[in-house]
Formats: C-alpha cells, sequence, structure tokens
C-alpha cells in the first residue's frame, strides 16, 4: 500500500541533516533535523556543486582511458606520458603498475557498482610516477594520482619504504579520493576526513580483493602490504581486520589506528588524525563483510558505495555512515534482512549503535514495514518530498536560462 | 639560523618532525640551506598557504635568524615553486627521525 511510497520519500533521511548541525549540542541538532526543506535545499545545492566541478575537470572521455606520466624525480605534474590506453607495457615498475592499478579500480567501479570512472562521467585516470627524490607518498591532488618511489635513493639497507604503487590497494585508495571529492564531498578534517580516507580504504581493500578473487574470510585485508621495506617491522601500512597492529618499529613506532570508539583520539595533526581514527570505520566495514559472508565487494560493498554516492553530505560523522549504510541495506535487501542486520552488527563491532527504528526497507519482504510502523515517521516527511522536488525543478529552471 | 620543520598527513600518516641548526649541521647542507631558505624567500611568504586533494604532505616550517622569524604551514602541492627545493632538502634531511 503505502510502503513503497514511504521508501521513495525516506530517500531523504533526517540524519543526512547533520552537516548543519555537526558541531551543535544535541537539542541544536534536533532542531535542524527536524527541517527536512533545508536538507533538500542543501542537496539540489550540492548536485549543482558537483557538477560545477565536473565542467572544471580538463578531460572527460569516456570507456576506460588511462594516462601515465613521469616525471622523473621532477615536481611539476603531470610529467611526460609514458604510457596511455591500449599501450603495450613499458618495463618501468612504476609506470606499469599505476596502470594496472588504475585500470583494476575501473573495472571495480564500473562493473560491480556501474560507475563509469571517478566523476561517474568517464574522467580520464591520469597518474604520475617518480614523483620527486625520495619521496614517501602517494597522493590525490584534485585532478589525478601521484606516487612516490619511497627511499629508491637511499642504500637498500637503509630503506623504508618501496615504491608507492607497490600495492594496489594503495592505487585504489587514491583513485577513491577522486571519487568521494565528486560524491560525498567528506570534509578532509576530523570525522568527516577519517570517514573520507576509510572509504578510500574499503574500496582500496575491495579493488585488491576482488582482482585475487577472494572472499572476506580469505582476504588479508592489509592496506599498502609490501611498502615497508624488510627492514622494518610490519605487514603494511593498516589492517582493517585489526587495525593498530600493522607495523611496530623501532624507526616507525606502532601502528597508531583504533578499532573501536573508546580508543578514538582527538589529536592535532594529520587533519585531527583522519589516517589514524579512520580504523574505527574500516573495522566497521571489515565487521560487516565477515558478518555477510562471501565477496565483500558484492554486498558490503555496494551498499558502502550507495552510501557514498547518494546518502552522506561533506560534514557527515561516524554516526551519520551508520545509520546511512543501515537504511541503505534496507532498501537494497530489505528492511531487518540479514544483510541490514550485518550493517548493524558491524557498527556495533566499533561501538557504534544504530538506532533500528526505521529501518529503511522498501516493503517488498515481510520486515519492509518496520520503518513505517516505528514511531520515527515524521508527518513532514512527504511534504519534504514535495519541497525537494520543487528544488530541484526550480534548480532546472534556473539553469536551463 | 635555526629551522624547525614538521611533517604530517600523508598516505600513511605519519607525524615527523626535526629541528636544525645551521651551527651544527654539516658545512655543507648548513650552507645549502640558507641558500634555500633565500631563494624561497621565505620571510616574505604569508603564513598559511593550504592544498586541496587528500594525502597530501604538510609541512610547518619555523625559520629563526638574529633578525627575524617567521613560521608557515604549507600544503604539498600548494607550495610555491622556489620553496620546494628547501622542502624537499629538509624532508630528506628529517627522513627517518619520526616523532615518536
Amino acid at each position: 500500500m503505502s510502503h513503497q511510497f514511504y521508501s521513495i520519500e525516506c530517500i531523504i533521511p533526517p540524519h543526512i541533516q547533520n552537516n548543519i548541525a555537526e558541531k551543535g549540542t544535541p537539542e541544536q541538532r534536533k532542531k535542524v533535523m527536524g527541517s527536512i526543506s533545508q536538507s533538500a535545499a542543501i542537496r539540489a545545492q550540492r548536485v549543482l556543486l558537483t557538477e560545477t566541478k565536473a565542467l572544471v575537470e580538463p578531460v572527460t572521455v569516456g570507456g576506460k582511458q588511462r594516462n601515465i606520466f613521469n616525471l622523473n624525480f621532477g615536481s611539476n605534474l603531470p610529467g611526460i606520458l609514458a604510457r596511455s590506453e591500449g599501450a603495450p607495457p613499458t618495463g618501468d615498475p612504476a609506470v606499469d603498475e599505476a596502470y594496472e592499478g588504475a585500470g583494476a579500480t575501473y573495472d571495480l567501479y564500473q562493473q560491480e557498482y556501474q560507475r563509469e570512472s571517478i566523476d561517474g562521467k568517464g574522467m580520464r585516470l591520469d597518474s604520475t610516477v617518480h614523483y620527486m627524490k625520495g619521496y614517501d607518498n602517494a597522493f590525490w591532488n584534485g585532478r589525478q594520482m601521484v606516487y612516490g618511489d619511497g627511499d629508491e635513493d637511499l642504500p637498500e639497507p637503509q630503506r623504508i619504504f618501496n615504491r608507492f604503487t607497490i600495492a594496489l590497494d594503495i592505487i585504489g585508495h587514491e583513485l577513491t579520493h577522486g571519487v568521494t571529492q565528486f560524491e560525498a564531498g567528506l570534509v578532509y578534517r576530523d570525522q568527516s576526513g577519517a570517514l573520507n580516507e576509510s572509504f578510500s580504504d574499503v574500496f582500496g581493500s575491495l579493488v585488491k580483493q576482488r582482482q585475487r578473487n577472494q572472499t572476506a574470510a580469505e582476504a588479508d585485508w592489509i592496506i599498502g602490504e609490501g611498502l615497508l621495506s624488510p627492514n622494518i617491522n610490519g605487514i603494511g601500512i593498516r589492517s582493517m581486520k585489526a587495525p593498530g597492529t600493522a607495523y611496530n618499529d623501532p624507526l616507525l613506532g606502532k601502528d597508531p589506528q583504533p578499532a573501536h570508539m573508546s580508543d578514538y583520539k582527538t589529536i592535532d595533526y594529520d587533519n585531527g588524525g583522519v589516517h589514524i581514527n579512520s580504523g574505527i570505520p574500516n573495522h566497521a566495514f571489515y565487521a560487516t563483510a565477515m558478518e555477510m559472508g562471501g565477496y565483500a565487494w558484492q554486498k558490503a560493498g555496494q551498499i558502502w558505495y550507495v552510501t557514498l554516492r547518494d546518502r552522506l553530505t561533506s560534514t557527515s560523522v561516524f554516526a551519520d555512515a551508520a545509520q546511512q549504510t543501515y537504511l541503505v541495506a534496507g532498501n537494497l535487501f530489505g528492511g531487518g534482512s540479514l544483510e541490514q542486520q550485518a550493517v548493524r552488527a558491524g557498527w556495533q563491532a566499533v561501538g557504534i549503535q544504530i538506532d533500528a527504528g526505521d529501518s529503511g526497507g522498501n516493503g517488498g519482504g515481510t520486515g519492509g514495514d518496520t520503518g513505517s510502523g516505528g514511531g520515527t515517521t515524521s508527518p513532514g516527511c512527504s511534504t519534504a518530498l514535495v519541497q525537494l522536488l520543487d528544488n530541484v525543478k526550480a534548480l532546472i529552471e534556473n539553469r536551463s536560462r | 639560523m635555526k629551522i624547525s620543520y614538521r611533517r604530517t598527513g600523508g598516505f600513511a600518516g605519519m607525524l615527523i618532525s626535526h629541528s636544525f641548526d645551521t651551527d651544527t649541521l654539516p658545512k655543507t647542507d648548513a650552507e645549502e640551506l640558507v641558500k634555500l631558505v633565500s631563494a624561497a624567500d621565505f620571510f616574505a611568504l604569508p603564513s598559511k598557504i593550504t592544498a586541496t586533494g587528500a594525502d597530501q604532505f604538510q609541512y610547518t616550517l619555523t625559520v629563526e635568524t638574529a633578525e627575524q622569524q617567521h613560521t608557515l604551514e604549507v600544503g604539498e602541492t600548494s607550495a610555491p615553486e622556489n620553496l620546494r627545493p628547501l622542502l624537499e632538502k629538509l624532508r630528506l634531511l628529517a627522513r627517518g627521525k619520526p616523532d615518536l
């Protein structure tokens, strides 16, 4: 009956409004969350912003188009074209790993989630390798991936880092920063920044698991495997399975990642610890995927992807990600489904409780009406949908003028 | 001349910080640093230049001479071109000296 209509109007649930109320008191949050029309306006604005961003992107080609540039240890991006789409291997491991890795990442997004490249519109995948001398990092500069060679300039016994293209998940991680930029746009600071980092680790790991054809139980869930030289006591940079255990070495210290909200770290560096507190949502994804079983990129990955694409905003926090993945699981697999229960258990494992009053079911199954029957049904929900449609209509009219 | 160097962020999220004093550094390193600070026109730079994107290193540099002192916070790709050689030199000098 009204089930399907209910599920449509709850495409924009109140929780998405947390972006306005991130720093507010619980009372303030409640107040802002009551105003769904604001959410619709913000969302419409974000659509516009996303499209504007896409317009300034230099190259949108469609299909899988990779360009790998070589900087020969300089710093002026992007460098000299070393391998373009369809060209044979060059024999330079950094060039070829960047090429293959970008391809494997593109394939995950395209074949599993029907996403066309970073921007969803076929943006060309540009990567630069051999960035600067002794450069122990890889990054996303807002337009392209960039990889250093670690400690290539030092004698082997003194090296800490290998080249950053060595681990496929690092490549998937960097490329996913691009996807996040075009979708949720999570601000790179504190909890929203840690979520940004976590989504990169999640899809980076899924690229690797898919290439190895590993189930959640078979995967190692290590980020940056092979990046640390044999001189260092560590298996990688982060562990999604057991955050805080990836390395422990006199030179590098100990992996600082927490695995539970009770160990959340308030720190004044790394943009408020975006690479550190990401251990919490990372572990929630791992726990969810293990609970579901099978290949993690299929169900758990799908839920996380749709959440990143449709549900989160620039200032979403961990609790928003938890609630939204739960609602998306309800939409995709049914309210009260095993998948939805797995999401709830996954977040519970890291100390984040989900309000189960609204299960977001699509009404298709027996548990599908748990949402509409719950006490959280807002009388303003259908009004909000009308307002959203009005906003979208106004937006389209404005743009066509 | 004294230089305090702090690097945060990056894919690995590791914190590295170190202080350098041209009176105690090897002569070639000391001379190069003085030259690079001058080439960067360091004291004329603003105090903060932020970068977009993700996983970029962020550097905080304080340079102190008898006459003046200045602190700059800068992201990897937002660094002016004439500052990059100084950042690279400090990055290589501070390598393997994490702040544990």
